[in-house]
């Protein structure tokens, strides 16, 4: 009974966990010309057809995009550095291990 | 008289570009799609282009003429020629071309005429998230349809700065000058609203003619 009653909170405690987002460790890249939410979705677009970024988040006031990167997916910082560009932005700095901050 | 009004709206016009920024981008992000129609006292017109690269778009434009009466059907390419990226601000310089057919029913008084069309022209913008510039111009050549020179400023200001997708808002005054026209300046005060893929503007010049643009991009 113990046993029914200790699996069942473990799985109640789990469904209740808050989701962790996915890539625990965003990539930020500061970007020069970010300021407008046609940027914004431009570099969403560009970001998102890539297999693996999960997905990006915009900080128009901070003009900084953190990049999600799905479980176990690498991208290196020419690729995303390349992939800015192309989207006709600048990059000014990228840092891995970012915070949601 | 007007000679000096043109001088001084040259001068305006000269120092604004400095600074300018491109009212509706002619060039979108890579494999985007945009559709627009843009409808004022002057012209009413659609327009559908793609963007392979971020550099350059190719589309097909449809436009009215209102006092001419004729209509254009024209292939545009429009070339982004220089961009300034600044950690505030980006600045944009467009090349944007056409060429088509022209139908008129009034060209030489005469009735209907189709002649070969070209026009040509450059855009230039420059923006931040609180403030928004642009100019623009083109030269026409239709034959006896049409041969003229038009030009565009605007300037822009937001009351408050939105975060991405939420509803951005913009109060706008756009001033076109058309030396050809019979209205040779139209001045129109405009609300430009921006969320997600669309945007819309809706104004009205001093004649008394609406103005409404809606853009969309995908």
């Amino acid at each position: 009974m113990m046993k029914k009653l200790s699996v069942l909170l473990i799985t109640l405690a789990l469904a209740c966990a808050p989701a962790v987002h996915a890539g625990d460790n965003p990539i930020r890249v500061e970007v020069n010309g970010l300021v407008c939410d046609f940027c914004a979705r431009a570099l969403e677009k560009v970001f998102d057809k890539q297999p693996a970024v999960a997905e990006i988040d915009v900080d128009l006031g901070k003009k900084v995009i953190l990049i999600h990167l799905k479980d176990g997916a690498e991208i290196d910082d020419a690729l995303v550095s390349k992939l800015v560009t192309d989207a006709g932005y600048g990059v000014v700095e990228i840092i891995r291990h970012a915070t949601d901050e | 008289m007007r000679r000096h009004f043109l001088i001084l709206l040259s001068a305006l016009l000269c120092g604004l570009t400095v600074v300018a920024s491109a009212w509706a981008r002619p060039v979108s992000y890579p494999e985007g799609w945009t559709g627009l129609t843009m409808n004022d006292g002057r012209r009413n017109s659609l327009y559908v282009h793609y963007s392979p690269t971020a550099d350059y778009s190719l589309g097909y434009k449809f436009e009215y003429w209102r006092e001419a009466e004729y209509t254009v059907h024209a292939l545009q390419i429009n070339y982004l020629l220089e961009r300034r990226n600044r950690r505030d601000s980006q600045a944009s310089w467009y090349l944007r071309s056409g060429v088509g057919v022209a139908h008129g029913d009034r060209a030489g008084g005469d009735g209907d005429t189709t002649r070969t069309v070209a026009y040509t022209g450059v855009a230039l913008d420059w923006e931040s998230r609180r403030l928004y510039a642009a100019y623009h111009n083109r030269l026409t050549e239709a034959g006896d349809i049409d041969s003229s020179f038009r030009q565009s400023v605007r300037v822009g200001v937001a009351p408050y700065l939105g975060s991405y997708g939420d509803l951005h808002t913009w109060f706008m005054l756009d001033a076109s000058h058309a030396p050809e026209s019979d209205e040779t300046l139209a001045v129109s005060p405009l609300i430009r609203f921006f969320k997600g893929t669309h945007l819309v503007e809706v104004g009205a010049d001093q004649h008394g003619d609406l103005l409404f643009n809606w853009v969309a991009r995908y």
